[in-house]
């Protein structure tokens, strides 16, 4: 972290990381160049030569792509070419899904077409800003009121256990919400089992998969419930010391963090001797140079040990060997800002909130055609078709075409799959899967296989580079595909991505190259139009 | 914890220290697994993915970088292994450059010999126009770097870093713009190098090769009738 934050701070003051700056820092830290030199080139926000004093970056991804269409970052770029000291970059999806087409000027959050974008920059009215979306955050925050936060801490460490507080969390079923599903108190019960040293809690605020965005909002309307889960996750597993893991586009969430982190200590909730129980527990907040590829858990944790961000080979697991070498409990902003809510609750009362045997409650970004995108809290095991209706319904009386439930790392669906139920299970059983729970909606009219190519392209620009099939695969499949957008699918396209999806999936060191051409090969799987676009004969 | 695992390999039983990785465990077997970015001399990094088998897990395995388990029943020669490395290869050698240096000269370009191992002639991909096409680096008066056959296999950057403790080598971008880099990506003969060899030495491709060999060629002795 040291390392990055002064890089960070450099860029900052600077507007670049120069070679000369660099070779000063070089010879201060007695550190090789090269090692300078891979960080430089591999974090989004380090540039080589300061650009234009004002930069507005323009979200390429699909909820934006569907609503401004394709060339829409170019088309900005051009409405701003004759103005002075503005660079227009594309940049790849920033959470402002809900309010597409989004961009950000610097660090403020803006939206609209070419020329509202335009006039915000020059001046001449005033900046779009984004507005707020509908957010159900409220739902699972215990605590009536700012003097009842921290209850479920105080109470634990007055006369909890750590085996109680896993056993709850086991018995909860709560599983992780960045993307893998994974069990939430099976990971606690095995890093507080794993030996070793230095001891640690991150939480991973990196949300950067196109379409997702709640925990961005969950972060500036409850921050308080990731740390006091932080801390609790701080005595289960024995660590005295948490890191939170933040996208530099998220400014509005850092700055509530910040607040949170301040009043909780001075609260006494964060720091020594915590409440008078003895237990001590840091927490810092660490914003990430950027990259998607930052969520993976271990590119994090390379991240946090100031190295390029490059995905480990597993195992060993970060509850095993995570943070410098010690046992890692990491978990996403939603699974860590649902876990008061559970312990205070109970795991029955929590399963209970399901619904149809389903258990649980469940955050859904809700972006694409429906009439109020927002961040909305479902009860687990409600219909997709009943989530779009409690979004507004479809916009501009569009009818379903396709949808896709858990972010670009999930296929594609049909509509007549819209009945499947909100939950990891059975949207794998329907074969597609809730990754993120960023739930994208499509109408009837769009150009689905457009926007499929987009999401593969988003995977290929966003893979880091480590392995060959990411690397290499994701590229070539690209290239392929655009040919074949372009009216020219090469003979046995179709079967080729076939073979290439296997190999992406089985030979990729991390998920995002398992994953690059899911969203390409459920329309070749789920949508006979859009496959047929793919298929020579077509042509 | 105990001091050893037994796993089968092929069907054959093994015995190695806990820790060993799979490709190891082969080894001492006899069973070949065919590797490029993997050194004897370097930690493993699992980069290349040819290295890949079956362990039961959900996906391939590389077997370099993957520690043994007791229990574990490993193949190396299923038709999925073999599909999968051959996808990998044909994939590399897409955009790889003809002629590769190292084989015009010592001969010994390992992405070609595994290519000949798989009967791969020709590949489905072509180049694709990314940061390295065509890109080459004669600044150093010793070594040629070639970064379009470059496969970032990493043994350069182990080399230097690790073996000989010069500082000097990184990956440099990110993704499909990827390559190797000296100090702050400058040109080779512009950087810190002192011109050990080890990069050259240990690369697998055609990417880094003796600059004295440039022009010689491989010949091959007619048989006499």
């Amino acid at each position: 972290m040291e390392l990055l934050n002064r890089l960070m701070a450099l860029q900052q003051r600077d507007g670049a990381l120069t070679d000369d700056a660099l070779k000063a820092l070089a010879r201060e830290l007695r550190l090789p160049l090269y090692r300078l030199e891979g960080l430089r080139s591999f974090y989004p926000f380090f540039r080589m030569q300061p650009g234009a004093p004002r930069r507005l970056s323009v979200c390429r991804d699909v909820a934006c792509r569907m609503r401004a269409g394709p060339g829409f970052p170019e088309s900005v770029a051009q409405a701003l070419a004759d103005v002075d000291g503005v660079a227009v970059e594309p940049v790849s999806c920033l959470g402002l899904c809900h309010a597409a087409p989004a961009a950000l000027a610097g660090d403020v959050p803006v939206c609209g077409d070419a020329a509202t974008l335009r006039d915000g920059m020059t001046g001449r009215r005033p900046q779009p800003l984004v507005g707020d979306p509908p957010a159900e955050i409220a739902e699972v925050d215990p605590y009536p009121g700012a003097d009842a936060r921290y209850g479920t801490l105080a109470e634990l460490l007055r006369s909890g256990s750590p085996d109680a507080v896993i056993e709850t969390l086991e018995a909860s079923e709560l599983r992780g919400m960045g993307g893998a599903g994974f069990p939430t108190g099976r990971k606690w019960r095995f890093t507080r089992a794993a030996q070793g040293m230095p001891r640690t809690v991150v939480c991973n605020a990196d949300e950067s998969e196109p379409g997702t965005f709640k925990d961005r909002l969950l972060l500036e309307r409850a921050p308080h419930l990731v740390v006091e889960a932080m801390v609790i996750g701080g005595w289960v597993v024995g660590a005295g010391h948490g890191i939170i893991y933040l996208r530099h586009e998220y400014e509005h969430a850092r700055e509530t963090l910040e607040q949170a982190l301040e009043r909780a200590r001075g609260a006494g909730m964060l720091g020594r001797d915590i409440l008078g129980s003895g237990f001590d527990f840091e927490l810092e907040l660490f914003i990430s140079p950027g990259g998607y590829i930052m969520g993976e858990e271990t590119a994090l944790l390379e991240g946090l040990e100031d190295k390029r961000g490059e995905p480990r080979n597993k195992p060993p697991f970060p509850t095993q060997v995570g943070y410098n070498g010690g046992p890692t409990l990491m978990n996403n902003v939603e699974t860590f800002a649902l876990i008061p809510r559970i312990l205070q609750d109970g795991a029955a009362a929590w399963k209970a909130r399901g619904r149809d045997g389903y258990n649980g409650l469940k955050f859904l970004s809700v972006s694409g055609d429906v009439l109020a995108p927002g961040v909305y809290c479902v009860a687990t095991g409600t219909p997709i078709r009943e989530v779009i209706e409690h979004a507004g319904g479809m916009a501009e009386g569009r009818q379903l075409y396709a949808f896709s439930p858990g972010g670009a790392s999930t296929p594609f669906l049909p509509a007549e799959r819209a009945d499947t139920p909100v939950d990891f299970d059975a949207l794998a059983r329907a074969g597609a899967g809730l990754g993120s729970g960023a739930l994208f909606v499509v109408g009837e009219g769009r150009d689905l296989l457009d926007l499929a190519i987009q999401q593969v392209r988003f995977f290929r620009s966003e893979s880091c580079g480590k392995c060959v099939p990411c690397r290499v695969g994701s590229a070539q499949a690209v290239r392929k595909l655009e040919a074949a957008q372009n009216g020219a699918p090469e003979s046995g396209l179709a079967s080729l991505l076939e073979e290439l999806d296997e190999t992406l999936a089985q030979t990729s060191i991390c998920g995002l190259g398992q994953v690059a051409l899911t969203p390409i090969m459920s329309l070749l799987h789920h949508f006979p139009n859009e496959a047929a676009r793919l298929r020579r004969e077509h042509a | 914890m105990n001091d050893t695992v037994s796993l089968t390999i092929d069907g054959q039983p093994v015995e190695v220290p806990t820790g060993a990785t799979i490709w190891d465990a082969a080894r001492a077997i006899g069973i070949d697994i065919p590797v490029l970015c993997h050194s004897t001399r370097m930690r493993p990094v699992g980069v290349c993915r040819v290295c890949v088998v079956e362990t039961g897990a959900r996906n391939l395995q590389a077997a370099c970088v993957r520690p043994c388990e007791q229990g574990m029943e490993v193949r190396t020669d299923t038709d999925k292994v073999e599909r999968n490395r051959r996808m990998l290869l044909e994939l590399l050698l897409g955009d790889y450059p003809e002629p590769s240096a190292r084989e015009v000269t010592t001969g010994d370009d390992a992405l070609l010999a595994l290519a000949r191992d798989y009967a791969l002639e020709t590949s489905r991909f072509h180049r694709a126009g990314g940061a390295t096409e065509g890109r080459r680096d004669t600044s150093s008066p010793v070594i040629v770097v070639d970064h379009q056959a470059c496969i970032l296999c990493d043994r350069c950057i182990r080399g230097c870093d690790e073996l000989q403790h010069n500082h000097v080598m990184t990956r440099s971008g990110k993704g499909a713009t990827t390559h190797i880099a000296f100090d702050l990506d400058v040109p080779m003969g512009e950087s810190t190098c002192v011109a050990c060899g080890e990069c050259q030495a240990v690369c697998p491709t055609g990417a880094l090769t003796n600059r004295s060999l440039q022009g010689l060629r491989v010949v091959v002795e007619e048989e006499r009738p």
